[in-house]
């Protein structure tokens, strides 16, 4: 019965994705060019050499964490909108760390250090859910633009270059760069470490009590409290870990790519983590491959602006229409199930 | 006042879909369609009338899009919402390279001039706040009372209200749940594109991708603290343009002591302190679930 | 029979010819044909889940039907909407009222009557006259949520009334009234229909329906099994077209257990929070093992404070509770859980069970702070499903397996595995709330022979339900719940159903005995 569904699912999405990219094919037609051309450009040089195969990856990592941290949440019932401003405090600590401590030991400490702060960052909605009802959407969307200005005012003043010149910091010292694992390629050990957490949070989720009682709560809270569970409590260790979680993003974007912190700093990640948990349906594997994908729409993207002059708001539109064909698949697919189980019936009795 | 304005539009309009039971989460992306719509049709036809038109329709056109998916096919509302915004993100600035191509240097329309009332725009202090204010800051002054009078003495009024407290009356009654909520989403749109539209050509006479830079949640925000009534929106609004000017002034005056950040900043941690000080009295009991009709 | 003169009796007043419906996984009504007379009180009996709602939801325009037609005194008419029914003076009451309850009893009859522009005042002077000329003691100002159960079903039926209808189906609407509420009920149907409008009744209780019923058709599976007068019919003929196979007649003779020590203790227990009316007030009684104590009362009276009290999962304001000796009046859920407390709840789909989960996760909602399963927070699966298996197999529950979703169960079936999952794990005190809501015969049936052998093993009981028969049946005693207050606390032998109906009603106990 579940393969049957997951079977469903994939076939849908796959649909839905290339739906979203021929929709997306259609707009550049406006722009006077030749889709076909340029999505055959496309293809053939996402995968010309390894620095750009290695870019999808690095591109996927981040957006690995944002997604599983909408998808935990996701999972209490519980939404989290704000993991890119939890994203924004795990970088402004993660380039704390590495610029007090310039020594490979600054790597774990950043790493620790991250995911506490953005999950007390995270914590905070939690808290407010839990202990005033408050709403939890809401939060979340006003603290990540709380979080922005606080990360800008930091690079304007106490973070600020030597140099003065520009809102960002100095550049980190070599030895707190997360070292690669590819060579010739930007790819960085973020990737590992976004792999391990989406392996975890899957053992997490569906191998252990405490995962059990996260989905519990979140399928049916009264239930759920009926059977001695802490629904509060959940909550706020729910959001702390999903805050975490954004923040490590954090500590591999800022330590593993660019290696300072800047403005207008991967301004989107969160919104796309949202997106991609929808397309992987809350699956942390599926959220492993989903941003992949989303990290090869970027790369491809990028490469369709430099080769052919299409903006790169073309990325932002093919995430756009892929996430709104998957959300009308999950329609199709139900319409599909009550019509063939309806056909079965009236089959049987005659 | 005049900050207030999107503010009122959209959190009034708000107010009315969430009162049938639908979050609009989509609002961001509305307020921004509409924006650019405006701006674009406004700079090629050189009439502003025709730029909220066609502000209007363009929130009209996403309000369904978003309506469609919500209420016709019963999609979940927030990730539907969270999916539209990014998509008008991106559609807006491919959009905006399409129509104008790269400019050399910033494109800009007059924004839409005050017109002040005759005799009460004389009256001391509250003259020129009140009744020196561009068209569509005066229409608040009407829809706020229509609003109430409409919601709350009307039938259809009773109809909203009804379907968002329970839309199985409504169904039972013979009155189609989903008609109901498809359209007032959809005059939301409506209201929430010339929302937007006043960023681009109400204020500052040009578009950039994040000039609504969150407002479109506020306005979103101040419908729930204003308990779901459009008196309430309306003295929610005023609070938070107040917080917006306030900001603005401050930034103007360059003060050396506090961060221009804080000012910025200072809607959004007032949304949440008012979020977690305010228990919610009047939820719409089912805002937010899909109604499955029999069948 | 009431006959009605002026008309030509052959021609009945609506008429549903050979309609079938089909849904995603049940046949809901198949061919089935049936009529009512101007004048008459037709009842539709049947189990639940036999399709009586079904069909006469498709009459109301709620549903579709898949085939099948609609005849209004021998003519054929369409209804797709309920609008169209209205606009045929067809009214229907559902089972769980669809009124606004934050509204007043004013907004909620005229949605959808009124246009434009409402006189608030003259809307509501009109409702109040309409109540007054039937003699419903209503108040057309008041809130829908501030009424009691039976004056909210006279909101309903003023509704039907203010659209001048002429044909009125009533789901189930005796389910939450007392019997004096019922007879009162029956009283108004007795004179409407004598004005010449029908009335259709849909119930499965059949001692009601030889009460009140003209004719009578029994539904089975989707299908008529039976149009009968009722002079023609008696209890047990009717009984039998409603189940397909005899049942075991329960034998409550052999479960007479001599009760042990007090188990539950209660004392003065009182939920009374601040500026509200007291939900539970000065409660006390105890309960012995090997006993079966029933809680009587029309819903809504305090059974569901108590029961969410007992459990942990509400606060008193003042009282206590001892279980075996324990006090546990303070303890949180999951410690009453591992002292041994068991409850089946009224509403599984609330508070019983995940839907969405599979039954072995359902089962390890009760569990999931045990040991049993569980080894450093890691979930031991395949002990897990080895145990689900299990109870599936002594409980008969009809299930593919330990995997299966819990959604994809039968009603019955869903109450089992609650049942069996709660009698499993629980010590020595369990708490029976509404058990056989909604459930067929056959599964009625089992959950009675699980409590009754609960009570064999020497288990304290607590049963919690709204159906005298079931109280009478089971209970050694019985307490009456009358807004929070215990009324009397009985041996079911002193009772019968007119003295505990007053006390359900409020009357006091120097008043009835």
């Amino acid at each position: 019965m579940m393969d049957k569904k997951t079977r469903d699912i994939l076939i849908t999405n796959f649909f839905a994705v290339i739906l979203g990219l021929i929709l997306s094919g259609f707009m550049i037609l406006f722009l006077g060019k030749n889709p076909i051309q340029i999505f055959i450009l496309l293809f053939s040089s996402m995968f010309r050499d390894g620095y750009t195969i290695g870019e999808i990856f690095v591109k996927a990592t981040p957006l690995i964490f944002t997604a599983l941290a909408f998808a935990f949440t996701f999972k209490a019932s519980l939404f989290n909108i704000g993991a890119q401003g939890q994203f924004y405090i795990g970088s402004i600590t993660a380039v704390s760390v590495s610029l007090m401590l310039p020594s490979p030991a600054a790597i774990p400490l950043a790493i620790i250090l991250s995911f506490v702060t953005s999950g007390l960052w995270g914590g905070f909605i939690g808290l407010s859910k839990a202990k005033f009802k408050a709403n939890e959407f809401l939060i979340s969307m006003m603290s990540t633009y709380v979080a922005l200005n606080l990360m800008n005012y930091l690079l304007r003043t106490v973070l600020m270059e030597s140099k003065g010149e520009y809102p960002q910091t100095e550049t980190l010292a070599r030895s707190t760069w997360l070292f690669k694992i590819v060579p010739h390629t930007r790819l960085h050990f973020g990737f590992i470490l976004a792999l391990l957490s989406a392996i975890t949070i899957w053992l997490i989720l569906y191998r252990t009590t405490f995962g059990f009682r996260i989905r519990a709560v979140g399928q049916n809270k009264e239930a759920a409290r009926m059977s001695g569970v802490n629904p509060e409590r959940i909550y706020i260790i729910t959001f702390i870990i999903s805050g975490g979680l954004a923040g490590l993003a954090g500590v591999t974007e800022v330590n593993g790519v660019q290696h300072m912190l800047l403005q207008g700093f991967n301004p989107s990640i969160g919104a796309l983590g949202i997106g991609i948990a929808i397309l992987a349906n809350g699956n942390p594997i599926g959220i492993i491959f989903a941003s992949i994908l989303f990290g090869a729409l970027h790369v491809g993207g990028t490469i369709m602006g430099q080769l052919s002059g299409v903006p790169s708001s073309i990325i932002n539109l093919m995430e756009g229409f892929v996430m709104v064909f998957v959300i009308i698949s999950y329609y199709v697919r139900r319409k599909w199930e009550v019509s063939r189980d309806k056909k079965l019936l009236i089959e049987g009795n005659i | 006042m005049m900050m207030s304005t999107p503010l009122l539009l959209g959190s009034l309009s708000e107010v009315f879909s969430e009162r049938t039971g639908v979050m609009v989460t989509a609002i961001e992306g509305i307020f921004l369609m509409g924006a650019w719509a405006g701006f674009t049709a406004s700079y090629i036809t050189g009439s502003l009338a025709m730029g909220l038109l066609w502000a209007a329709l363009a929130g009209l056109l996403v309000a369904m899009l978003y309506a469609y998916i919500v209420v016709t096919l019963k999609q979940h509302q927030i990730v539907t919402g969270t999916a539209i915004n990014i998509l008008i993100l991106g559609l807006c600035s491919f959009l905006q390279r399409v129509v104008f191509g790269v400019p050399l240097s910033p494109l800009t329309v007059e924004p839409l001039q005050k017109i002040a009332i005759p005799l009460l725009s004389r009256i001391p202090f509250i003259g020129p706040v009140f009744f020196e204010q561009n068209i569509l800051t005066y229409s608040i002054y009407i829809l706020v009372p229509l609003g109430y009078f409409i919601l709350y003495k009307t039938s259809l009024g009773l109809v909203i209200r009804s379907t968002g407290e329970n839309p199985e009356a409504v169904d039972v009654s013979g009155i189609s749940v989903s008609r109901v909520r498809f359209v007032t989403v959809s005059v939301s749109g409506i209201i929430c594109g010339i929302a937007g539209a006043f960023y681009s050509i109400g204020y500052l006479g040009m578009f950039t991708t994040n000039m609504i830079g969150g407002r479109g949640w506020i306005a979103f925000a101040i419908c729930f603290l204003g308990n779901w009534n459009p008196i309430g929106a309306f003295i929610g609004t005023l609070i938070f343009g107040l917080a917006e000017a306030f900001a603005i002034l401050m930034q103007a005056n360059a003060s050396t002591i506090l961060p221009n950040e804080l000012f910025i900043a200072l809607p959004y941690v007032l949304t949440i302190v008012l979020t977690i000080s305010r228990r919610s009295f009047n939820v719409p009991s089912k805002l937010g679930i899909a109604y499955f009709e029999e069948n | 029979m009431v006959s009605f003169q002026g008309n030509d009796m052959s021609t009945p007043f609506f008429e549903l010819r050979n309609i079938s419906k089909y849904f995603a996984k049940v046949i809901a009504n198949k061919d089935v044909s049936l009529s009512v007379e101007r004048g008459e009180v037709l009842a539709l009996l049947g189990e639940n889940g036999a399709g009586k709602s079904t069909c006469m939801k498709i009459l109301y325009g709620l549903y579709q039907a898949d085939e099948g037609e609609i005849y209004k005194e021998g003519e054929l008419i369409t209804i797709k909407t309920p609008r169209d029914a209205i606009h045929h003076r067809i009214s229907m009451i559902q089972q769980h009222f669809s009124l606004v309850s934050a509204h007043t009893v004013t907004e909620n009859i005229i949605l959808g009557n009124a246009k434009g522009r409402i006189d608030w005042k003259k809307a509501q002077k009109s409702i109040q006259e309409l109540a007054d000329r039937y003699g419903f003691n209503v108040d057309a100002g008041a809130k829908v949520q501030d009424l009691t159960v039976g004056e909210q079903q006279k909101v309903e039926i003023l509704k039907s009334l203010y659209l001048d209808a002429n044909l009125l189906i009533m789901d189930e609407p005796t389910a939450v009234l007392t019997p004096q509420e019922i007879d009162t009920l029956m009283e108004f149907v007795k004179e409407y229909s004598s004005r010449g409008n029908a009335v259709i009744f849909i119930t499965h209780k059949l001692r009601e329906v030889m009460h009140v019923a003209n004719r009578i058709i029994v539904m089975r599976s989707g299908r008529v099994h039976g149009n009968v007068l009722k002079e023609e019919t008696n209890e047990r003929e009717l009984s039998r077209m409603m189940i397909e196979h005899t049942l075991q007649e329960i034998d409550t003779k052999q479960t007479t257990v001599k009760p042990g020590n007090v188990s539950l203790s209660v004392r003065s227990l009182t939920v009374a929070p601040r500026r509200e009316v007291p939900l539970l007030r000065d409660v006390t009684f105890d309960i012995h093992r090997g006993e079966i104590f029933g809680i009587a009362g029309v819903s809504g009276n305090g059974q569901l404070e108590l029961c969410m009290t007992l459990c942990g999962a509400m606060k008193s304001t003042s009282g206590s509770v001892h279980l075996d000796g324990q006090d546990i009046t303070h303890l949180s859920i999951n410690k009453r859980i591992a002292l041994g407390m068991g409850y089946v709840p009224s509403d599984r789909h609330r508070y019983g069970m995940v839907m969405d989960m599979s039954l072995s996760e359902n089962m390890l909602l009760k569990a999931s702070y045990f040991s049993t399963w569980n080894r450093n927070g890691v979930v031991n699966r395949k002990k897990l499903a080895e145990t689900t298996s299990g109870i599936l197999k002594h409980y008969d529950v009809k299930a593919s397996g330990p995997n299966a979703l819990a959604r994809e169960l039968s009603g019955g079936n869903q109450q089992k595995v609650i049942v069996g999952r709660e009698v499993e794990f629980c010590g020595d005190f369990i708490i029976f709330d509404q058990p056989t809501r909604g459930l067929d015969l056959g599964a009625i049936n089992n959950v009675h022979t699980a409590i009754l052998n609960e009570k064999k093993n020497n288990k304290a009981i607590m049963l919690v339900s709204t159906e005298l028969s079931e109280i009478f049946t089971l209970s050694d005693r019985v307490a009456v719940f009358y807004k929070g207050e215990i009324q009397g606390i009985y041996r079911t032998s002193e009772l019968d159903s007119q003295k505990i109906g007053l006390l359900m009603a409020g009357y006091t106990h120097q008043e009835v005995i």
